[in-house]
C-alpha cells in the first residue's frame, strides 16, 4: 500500500434495528448526535465566558448585542452544513452516500461555488 | 474527560472534548442508569408476565432475551447503546484524521528510546474471523490500514476505548492488567516468571502491566493486526516499558515449546471462534514451561450466571458485531482447559475487583476472600466492576 487513504467511518456489518418502525432507531441516533453537538457547544461557551470573566473583558449584555463579522459568518455557514450532515449521518448511510463523502472545511467552499 | 497521558495522545479542540465528554456521559448513563432501569422493568413487568404465561421462571439467557425483546424499555436501551457505541468511535475520528501523519512522526521519534521491539511479518494472513467485520462497531477494525506504516487503527482503539470505558478501565486503560498482574503477584509471592506472553494484545494496554509487576521478566505481546502492534510498540516506548510485540496468530505461534512462564490474555477469547479457542489454549499449553500459569481475563461463562445476567452480557453478541461472544460464553472454562491438556486439579478462576474502582485495600483482600462470579458486577462494564479470569497451572 503506497497512497494514503481516507479513514473509513462507516461500519461493516449489520446495524441492528429495535423498533417496529426503524425510523425510530434513526431518530434516536439523531437525537443523541444533536445532544452531543449541543453539549460540545455548551462546554465551549462556558469556557469562553469563564476566560473572559477571568480576563475582565466581558461586560454584561455584550454577548447579546454581538453581531458576527462576515468572515465568521462564512465560517459558521460551512460548519453549519457539516453539523447538519453529521446530524443526519444515519440517513446518508442508508442512502449509500457514505460519511467519507461529507465535505471537510476545505472542500466545502468549492461546493458553494457550484451553486 | 479521561485524557490519555502518553506522547501519542491526540490533541482535541474544545468542541471535540465536549463531544467526547458527552459520549462518555451517555455510555455511563446507558450502562449504569438505563441498565438498572431495564433490570427493574424485567423484575416488575416482564418476568412476572413470563411466569404467568409459562408457569415457571426462564431457564437461561436466550429465554430472557426472547421475552424482553418486545419490551419498549429494552428497545430504547438497545437502540441508545448501539448509537453510543457507534458515536464513541466517531467522537475521536476528527482529531485522529488531523493528527495521523504526526502520530507516525511521533512513533518514529519514540524508536530512538531503543526500548522493546516490533516484529511484523510481510504478507501475514489475518484470519478471516478477525478481519471480516468491524468488531464492536469499530470502523476499520483492528487491522484496517490506510497508509504505509499506518497506526491509525491503534490510535482509534486507544482513544475510543478511553471514551467507551468512561473511566472504568483506568487512566491508562490498563485496569484489567494492573488488577490481574498485581493479583497474581500478591497471591503467588514465590512465583517469579521470567517470560510472559500476552495473546491478542492489540495496543498492549494491558501487556505493560506485567512489566510493572514483574520488572525482571521479559514481556511479549502478539496480535494478528499490524497497525495496533505498531501503535502498541510506540505506546509502550512512550511509557518507558520494554515490551516485545510480534505479529503472530495465537492459534499457532512461532515461539518454541516451553518458552513462557505466563501466557495471558484479556478480552481476547470472546473474539475467537470455537475451533480457534481450542487451538489457542492448546498452543498456550505447548508454550508454557512446567509450573507456568495460563490466565485469561474474560467475560464470565453463562454456566455460572443467572439467566438475566447471562442475557445482559450476551447482548453484545446479538447487537454489537461480536458473533463469537455468546458461543464463547456458552463454553465451560474448566472443560476448555482440560481439553487443552491441563490437569483438572490445576484449574483456577478468580474474581478480581477493579483496583481503580475499589482501591487497593479491597483489591488486596480479594486474594483471600473471593466474591461470587454470579453477580451483576462480574465482567460487566458498570460502576463497581470486577474482572473475571480463568486458567490453569501446567
Amino acid at each position: 500500500m503506497t497512497a494514503k487513504k481516507p479513514l473509513r467511518r462507516t461500519i461493516r456489518g449489520r446495524r441492528p434495528v429495535f423498533f417496529q418502525d426503524p425510523a425510530i432507531d434513526k431518530v434516536l441516533a439523531m437525537v443523541v448526535t444533536l445532544g452531543s453537538e449541543f453539549w460540545a457547544l455548551r462546554e465551549r461557551v462556558l469556557a469562553m465566558e469563564a476566560l473572559h470573566v477571568r480576563q475582565g473583558s466581558l461586560g454584561s449584555g455584550e454577548v447579546d448585542a454581538f453581531e458576527f463579522p462576515p468572515d465568521l459568518e462564512e465560517k459558521l455557514a460551512v460548519e453549519r452544513r457539516e453539523f447538519i450532515e453529521n446530524l443526519f449521518r444515519v440517513l446518508q448511510e442508508q442512502s449509500g452516500h457514505s460519511a467519507e463523502q461529507v465535505p471537510t472545511i476545505k472542500k466545502a467552499p468549492r461546493k458553494k461555488k457550484r451553486r | 474527560m479521561l485524557e490519555l497521558k502518553h506522547d501519542l495522545k491526540l490533541s482535541k479542540t474544545r468542541e471535540e472534548k465536549g463531544r467526547i465528554n458527552f459520549m462518555s456521559g451517555i455510555r455511563s448513563y446507558v450502562l449504569n442508569d438505563m441498565a438498572n432501569s431495564m433490570r427493574s422493568v424485567w423484575d416488575s413487568e416482564v418476568e412476572p408476565k413470563f411466569v404467568r404465561t409459562n408457569k415457571r421462571r426462564p431457564k437461561d439467557g436466550p429465554e430472557v432475551h426472547r421475552f424482553i425483546k418486545s419490551n419498549q424499555y429494552f428497545k430504547f436501551y438497545s437502540s441508545m447503546r448501539v448509537t453510543a457505541q457507534d458515536m464513541v468511535w466517531q467522537s475521536v475520528m476528527q482529531p485522529l484524521d488531523r493528527e495521523r501523519d504526526d502520530l507516525k512522526r511521533r512513533a518514529r521519534k519514540l524508536e530512538e528510546r531503543k526500548l522493546g521491539s516490533l516484529h511484523l511479518q510481510k504478507d501475514f494472513l489475518v484470519p478471516r474471523y478477525a478481519s471480516a467485520i468491524d468488531v464492536h462497531l469499530m470502523p476499520g477494525n483492528y487491522d484496517g490500514e490506510y497508509d504505509v506504516d499506518d497506526l491509525a487503527a491503534g490510535a482509534l482503539y486507544d482513544n475510543g476505548l478511553a471514551v467507551f470505558s468512561f473511566g472504568l478501565m483506568g487512566q491508562n486503560l490498563d485496569d484489567i492488567g494492573q488488577s490481574i498482574a498485581g493479583f497474581v503477584h500478591l497471591k503467588y509471592p514465590n512465583f517469579k516468571p521470567k517470560k510472559i506472553l500476552d495473546l491478542g494484545c492489540t495496543i498492549g494496554h494491558n501487556t505493560g502491566s506485567w512489566k510493572d509487576h514483574f520488572p525482571d521478566a521479559e514481556v511479549h505481546g502478539i496480535d494478528v493486526a499490524a497497525p495496533v502492534l505498531r501503535y502498541g510498540a510506540a505506546r509502550a516506548r512512550a511509557q518507558n516499558r520494554a515490551v516485545h510485540f510480534h505479529q503472530m496468530n495465537a492459534e499457532s505461534t512461532d515461539f518454541p515449546d516451553q518458552s513462557f512462564d505466563v501466557v495471558f490474555s484479556s478480552m481476547f477469547l470472546h473474539e475467537v471462534p470455537r475451533k480457534g479457542i481450542d487451538k489457542v489454549l492448546s498452543e498456550a499449553f505447548r508454550l508454557l514451561r512446567p509450573g507456568g500459569l495460563m490466565l485469561h481475563m474474560e467475560l464470565p461463562p453463562n454456566s455460572q450466571l443467572s439467566p438475566y445476567d447471562s442475557f445482559y452480557l450476551d447482548w453484545d453478541s446479538s447487537y454489537n458485531n461480536e458473533p463469537f461472544y455468546k458461543p464463547f460464553r456458552d463454553l465451560k472454562p474448566e472443560e476448555l482447559c482440560r481439553r487443552a491438556g491441563f490437569k483438572p486439579d490445576k484449574y483456577v478462576q478468580f474474581v478480581v475487583p477493579s483496583i481503580g474502582w475499589y482501591g487497593e485495600q479491597v483489591w488486596r483482600k480479594s486474594v483471600h476472600e473471593q466474591a461470587s462470579v454470579d453477580s451483576d458486577k462480574t465482567g460487566r462494564l458498570t460502576d463497581g466492576i470486577r474482572w473475571y479470569c480463568f486458567g490453569a497451572w501446567k
